[in-house]
């Protein structure tokens, strides 16, 4: 592995987020998110803060999830669409090396819209006259992890399918995953206890994003997370990374260009 | 390094309709040697570009090998001696040339200053100095070819695998390109590239590799086939005989006699044949011939 060839790929996919205005669209939403706390504020609105704060950390989520599955879907294949993929690989690098530094560039183009909205949020309720529990911190933490674990599910499945069936299938993943794990448990539950152990396997393959949001408990200024918990569910979002980028490999090795 | 690239017994296949494999080149053989520059000839669809591809690695071949600066195709080793510009590429929409040169010079392991000096350097030799700093999408297709000719000198790389060179290029940027690929070939620098343009061919190479239905047809040397292709005539006045010497031997109107010789051993003798009979020698002229008749005749032999 090149680590030298990560970052000027990463730094690109970041140089042509910024320049095709998909930040742009996440300091408008920003926007909107600040004005309409303020609005909350300016006409004492007050006792809404447990409505405003949820409604912050959802839009958050809702926004980053839906920039995350975009951005990561569309490198590779737009690489390919304009073919700029050959004079890349004819440099000295692999195509793992490629592959990393698009993702790594997807997942730091994510978490940058993902601050400006995320700081956006903390202004307006701020203006609001919402304070911030310690747990808003775990809640952004776990959120940046549960991005970078959407970006490597999106990327992978971009070299599979259709950028647009990519984007598809990243959201129905990314916003559905936990209800697609409950309806294997059901369908398990349902089944001969011999077959069961097929849905139980099916349900442990399907990535749990759903496990990185506590925007509820954000929002509810419940307790901190345990550290053991944060620090299980960094291990998880290392393996699906891991294992989604060993697919997009094992897809993109060696196909013709 | 005895060969800058080798080609062995290549064969590519590609997956078609309905999954059927479609060979785009049947077992080629050819080689170029260091400081060579080489064209890379054949009609559309004759497998040029798949055979460039497969120099660069980018498809894996269905049988034989490639080499490149004696490393195997697609190697690290063998990308650290090439430059390749592809048929067509757009480049980074939202990134300027300096920008585009600097990422691609990042991963050719060349940093910092000397990096910046290169970039600055090429941008300028292919004329787009002053335009480094504007957005590749604002650039005409010209420009951005040229913004592909130079990443692809960037590293001063030992071989060029240069596919469709002059596409795009109006007639002073051709003239730019010659005099720029002239200068690497002047340095020791290996070219290898495809072009319909047989004019540029013809100006720039030592030799041409000629190839249709991805298989080898010939290989010249440039200067050996030019002089094969020149056409020399004369005009007397007198009774010398051409029988078995010209391609074509007639009287005119005006009672002097025309004709048309191949190769310049042709002509001598005709020269000789016309003072030994004591006829005057009107007129000789010398004719280039056109590399565009050999090469729709060379294809249409092997059809």
């Amino acid at each position: 592995m090149n680590r030298r060839a990560v970052w000027p790929l990463a730094r690109c996919v970041i140089i042509e987020a910024v320049r095709r205005k998909d930040l742009w669209v996440v300091a408008i939403l920003g926007l909107i998110i600040m004005l309409f706390a303020g609005a909350l504020g300016f006409f004492g609105m007050r006792g809404l803060e447990a409505f405003a704060k949820d409604l912050g950390v959802s839009v958050l989520g809702l926004f980053s999830t839906i920039l995350a599955v975009l951005i990561s879907a569309r490198q590779i294949p737009e690489e390919m669409n304009r073919r700029t993929l050959c004079p890349l690989l004819a440099r000295p690098i692999s195509r793992f090396d490629l592959l990393l530094g698009k993702y790594c560039g997807a997942v730091l183009a994510t978490w940058l819209a993902f601050a400006m909205l995320a700081a956006a949020t903390a202004i307006g309720l701020l203006a609001f006259g919402v304070p911030f529990e310690p747990i808003f911190a775990q809640y952004l933490l776990l959120k940046m992890l549960g991005l970078a674990a959407v970006c490597a599910a999106s990327f992978a499945l971009s070299l599979f399918t259709t950028p647009s069936a990519a984007a598809t299938f990243g959201m129905l993943l990314a916003f559905g995953s936990g209800m697609l794990s409950r309806a294997f448990v059901l369908a398990g539950q349902s089944c001969p206890s011999g077959t069961r152990w097929f849905y139980g396997l099916i349900e442990s393959l399907v990535p749990q994003f759903s496990l990185f949001d506590i925007g509820g408990r954000a929002a509810g200024g419940w307790p901190l997370v345990p550290v053991s918990v944060v620090g299980a569910l960094t291990v998880y979002c290392t393996m699906i990374v891991g294992a989604m980028l060993c697919l997009s490999w094992l897809r993109f090795r060696r196909r013709a260009l | 390094m005895e060969r800058a690239i080798e080609v062995e017994g290549l064969v590519v296949t590609y997956r078609g309709k309905r999954g059927a494999a479609v060979e785009a080149v049947r077992g080629l053989d050819f080689e170029v040697r260091p400081g060579e520059v080489v064209g890379f000839l054949g009609p559309n669809g004759a497998g040029k570009s798949s055979t460039l591809k497969a120099l660069m690695g980018f498809v894996e071949p269905a049988s034989g090998s490639c080499r490149v600066a004696g490393h195997p195709a697609g190697s690290l080793e063998a990308k650290r001696h090439a430059g390749y510009l592809p048929e067509v590429a757009q480049y980074y929409p939202f990134l300027t040339p300096l920008e585009t040169l600097t990422l691609y010079g990042e991963l050719q392991g060349l940093k910092g200053d000397e990096l910046r000096h290169e970039a600055h350097e090429l941008l300028d030799m292919v004329g787009l100095g002053a335009a480094h700093s504007r957005q590749n999408r604002t650039l005409s297709k010209g420009m951005l070819q040229r913004v592909g000719i130079a990443q692809a000198l960037l590293g001063s790389p030992d071989v060029l695998v240069l596919d469709e060179v002059t596409s795009g290029l109006d007639p002073v940027g051709r003239r730019e390109l010659r005099a720029v690929l002239r200068e690497r070939r002047n340095r020791g620098c290996t070219l290898l590239f495809s072009s319909h343009e047989l004019s540029e061919v013809e100006m720039l190479c030592d030799r041409i590799v000629l190839i249709e239905h991805g298989r080898l047809i010939e290989e010249r040397n440039v200067e050996a086939l030019k002089d094969e292709l020149r056409r020399f005539s004369i005009v007397y006045r007198g009774q010398a005989s051409m029988i078995g010497l010209s391609e074509e031997w007639r009287e005119r109107s005006d009672g002097t006699f025309y004709a048309r010789f191949t190769g310049k051993k042709g002509l001598m003798q005709a020269m000789e044949r016309v003072f030994a009979a004591g006829a005057e020698l009107i007129d000789v002229t010398a004719d280039q011939g056109s590399f565009e008749d050999y090469f729709v005749q060379a294809i249409g032999r092997s059809a």
